[in-house]
């Protein structure tokens, strides 16, 4: 099945010659000063999404349903999506996943879980009101469902992995199960346990699909374990038989990765990384340069751009301190430290100076 | 001889630094929601005031058909306001946004790497001429190519030739054309004129310039204009006035930032191994502000402040002024002069600069920046 939505029904073919004819005379920036004069999700290009309802999920999340402009291409069911609001000031990004089958009237849903000191998950279950736009970014995602079943599936959930995974469920249901479904759901507390009253009213009304919430910290029933292979067996028995998708913390991924690589008929996972705590200044980073396609291995806390220059590469440059911007380039991901002042940045930034700035972790640079 | 600058010693110069690095810090901790209102408001006032001037040459030039009298006073306020509005994207808008100055709100609009100006210079040889080596090297001499724009002698260190003789006129034909001087410094067409660039290397540098200015000329001198149909002409003439407003106006700030008569050049050894307080003093005695106040700081993209904005390229503009306080308390503790003066009395001085220079002249002694070690 495809899921994804023609995208002529979602963004009306304009005029070319006419888009060239006011584009030759009017930038986009002055289109779309002019256009949200009008209405705040009208733009040249940028995909905006206004908040048409907010409904609380669980004691920590709450589902924002979002009425995309034009300009959003549509999505499958089990994809991601950037989402960034301003926060004093500065536009703040993280991925969120699409909790809904995708809809006939284009809303999309996202399932936001408050994260303890997250900007965005904070200003987004606190502050965002139905009226506010947000600016959204093209889904992303390979755990969507095949055109074609040969086998069952096995989903496992934990944390904030529910939301891809929901959608899934909410998509295979729409179609029928057509094929046998099994979902694993591991929270703390049943007051975190998200979708919890559909889930078992879907699993009551369709015997193919299976819902087993395991509850890790819950103090007056017995707590379920992580998962591990005996819990496994016992829950899913045909596991071997099965495809798998997985998403949850990333420990949580590994795990399951290890426990179901071999032992399953196919096995996919997207895992999200906590905010890291610590940064560390010595060691060796991993730098991944997204348009060359390269990996290269830098020295932590020394200058990128002298690290990258070391390597052989030769990154545009020019005053060297930090003030002519000329080596600033886009950071997708990781923290980097600025030399200047010391502090850690670990937002994705579309201009990151490399010359005044080291590497503290991982990172993908615009390069 | 006594001079109006203090030689430091290499310690306080390092102090001098750091403590111009900590006003530094200490203003971008507190960068927030403040300066994104105030950069939006900014671009709220360039795109009213362009459609408030466009309006008022569309109100003069088809005022023929019902109030002839209208004619010219609503063409010449429509040129004014457009000429301002041009002026403020330009400086407060345009030069701020392209130094990466509010980069951190990370709003694809405000983008220093990708935002494109109302001029016919691009602003990606902007960010090279201007960003890269002018700030970098800050009136070195042979390094910094504003210095004069190869076209004018400034300061009496420049080699004098008969040629300087006319540059009273050519400052003046220059300042009404300073969009295309700017346009086309980064080609250095004298190079190619001397065969050191090859024709197929200067069409390449010169393709995406020319792209730039059929672009302002198709939309400044061909669109607006004949939306206006049989009664283009005013409109025309309208456009042309608010463009050489704007280059007389960014000519005049400009010039009073770094030729002053106060303001010092540098030779090339100046900057080998430069330390950080070496720089910071290399661009205050480079640079001169204009005082004046509220009105010449937004006018002037704040290059009022020419001081603090040489110190801290990257800092959003609407800081300058609080952080000039202190610029200027740190400047009176290390002995150094803080030049700063009206804009006549700058002006005036730069004016001065290109009459005297225009003849042979002889450097004067200035005061060494750092101070001789006792060992020497």
């Amino acid at each position: 099945m495809s899921a994804v939505l023609p995208s002529s029904k979602l963004s009306p073919q304009r005029p070319r010659c006419l888009r060239r004819l006011i584009h030759a005379c009017v930038a986009p920036s002055v289109f779309d000063f002019w256009a949200q004069r009008l209405d705040r999700t009208w733009t040249w290009d940028r995909p905006l999404a206004r908040i048409v309802e907010r409904r609380p999920e669980s004691r920590d999340a709450v589902t924002l349903v979002l009425r995309p402009n034009r300009h959003w291409r549509g999505y499958s069911a089990g994809q991601h999506l950037n989402v960034s609001a301003e926060i004093d000031g500065a536009s703040v990004t993280r991925s969120y996943s699409l909790s809904a089958a995708p809809r006939a009237d284009g809303l999309l849903a996202i399932t936001v879980k408050r994260v303890d000191g997250g900007k965005l998950s904070t200003y987004l279950h606190d502050s965002a009101c139905v009226g506010d736009v947000l600016h959204i970014g093209q889904s992303f995602g390979e755990m969507t469902w095949p055109k074609h079943h040969d086998a069952g599936w096995l989903l496992l959930a934990a944390g904030s992995g529910i939301t891809p995974l929901m959608a899934l469920v909410r998509e295979h249901a729409s179609r029928g199960m057509p094929a046998p479904l099994t979902l694993l759901y591991w929270a703390r507390t049943r007051d975190e346990l998200c979708f919890a009253d559909e889930l078992l009213a879907l699993a009551d009304a369709h015997p193919d699909f299976a819902v087993h919430c395991l509850l890790t910290r819950e103090t007056d029933i017995a707590p379920a374990g992580r998962l591990d292979a005996t819990q496994l067996a016992q829950l899913v028995p045909d596991a071997a038989q099965r495809r798998v998708y997985a998403c949850g913390p990333s420990g949580f991924v590994d795990t399951a990765r290890e426990l179901l690589r071999s032992n399953a008929r196919s096995f996919h996972a997207e895992a999200f990384t906590p905010p890291a705590r610590s940064f560390e200044d010595s060691g060796e980073a991993v730098v991944t340069l997204q348009r060359s396609g390269r990996t290269l291995t830098v020295p932590r806390g020394q200058s990128l751009l002298k690290a990258l220059e070391a390597q052989g590469l030769k990154p545009a440059s020019g005053c060297r301190m930090g003030i002519c911007n000329t080596c600033a380039c886009g950071k997708s991901a990781g923290a980097t430290r600025d030399l200047t002042n010391g502090e850690v940045r670990t937002e994705p930034s579309s201009a990151l100076r490399l010359c005044i700035s080291a590497a503290v972790g991982d990172i993908e640079l615009d390069l | 001889m006594t001079f109006r600058n203090r030689a430091l010693s290499p310690a306080e110069l390092d102090r001098f630094g750091e403590e111009l690095d900590a006003l530094r810090k200490r203003t971008v901790a507190t960068l927030g929601q403040r300066d994104a209102d105030y950069i939006r408001s900014i671009v709220a006032w360039v795109r009213w005031t362009e459609v408030a001037g466009r309006g008022l040459l569309y109100l003069g030039a088809f005022s023929a058909l019902f109030a002839p009298v209208l004619l010219w006073p609503a063409c010449v306020l429509g040129a004014v306001v457009l000429g301002l509005s041009k002026i403020l994207e330009n400086m407060e808008l345009g030069h701020n946004v392209i130094h990466g100055q509010y980069d951190w709100m990370r709003d694809p609009h405000l983008d220093g790497k990708t935002y494109e100006w109302d001029i016919v210079g691009t602003a990606e040889n902007w960010r090279h001429t201007h960003n890269f080596r002018h700030h970098t090297y800050t009136n070195v001499r042979g390094l910094d190519d504003d210095i004069g724009y190869g076209l004018l002698r400034i300061f009496p260190e420049q080699r004098w030739r008969a040629y300087y003789l006319m540059q009273p006129l050519i400052a003046v034909v220059f300042a009404l054309l300073f969009e295309w001087g700017v346009a086309i410094q980064n080609l250095k067409l004298g190079r190619w004129v001397a065969g050191k660039v090859s024709n197929r290397q200067m069409w390449r540098m010169f393709k995406p310039v020319g792209r730039k200015m059929a672009r302002q000329i198709v939309k400044d001198y061909i669109v607006f204009p004949a939306l206006a149909g049989p009664f283009f002409l005013p409109v025309l003439l309208g456009n042309v006035v608010a463009n050489i407003i704007r280059n007389l106006w960014t000519y005049t700030i400009i010039f009073c930032g770094h030729f002053t008569a106060d303001a010092e050049t540098f030779p090339k050894e100046c900057v080998r191994n430069e330390s950080r307080g070496h720089w910071y003093l290399r661009q205050l005695r480079g640079s001169s502000n204009i005082s004046g106040g509220w009105l010449i700081d937004v006018l002037s993209g704040n290059l009022s402040h020419q001081v603090e904005h040489h110190f801290y390229p990257d800092v959003p503009a609407n800081r300058y002024a609080a952080m000039a306080v202190e610029v200027r308390e740190i400047c009176k503790r290390y002995g150094q002069h803080y030049n700063t003066g009206s804009l006549p009395r700058q002006f005036g001085q730069v004016v001065w600069r290109i009459v005297r220079h225009a003849f042979p002249s002889r450097p004067r002694r200035v005061a060494p920046l750092v101070a001789a070690s006792e060992a020497a």
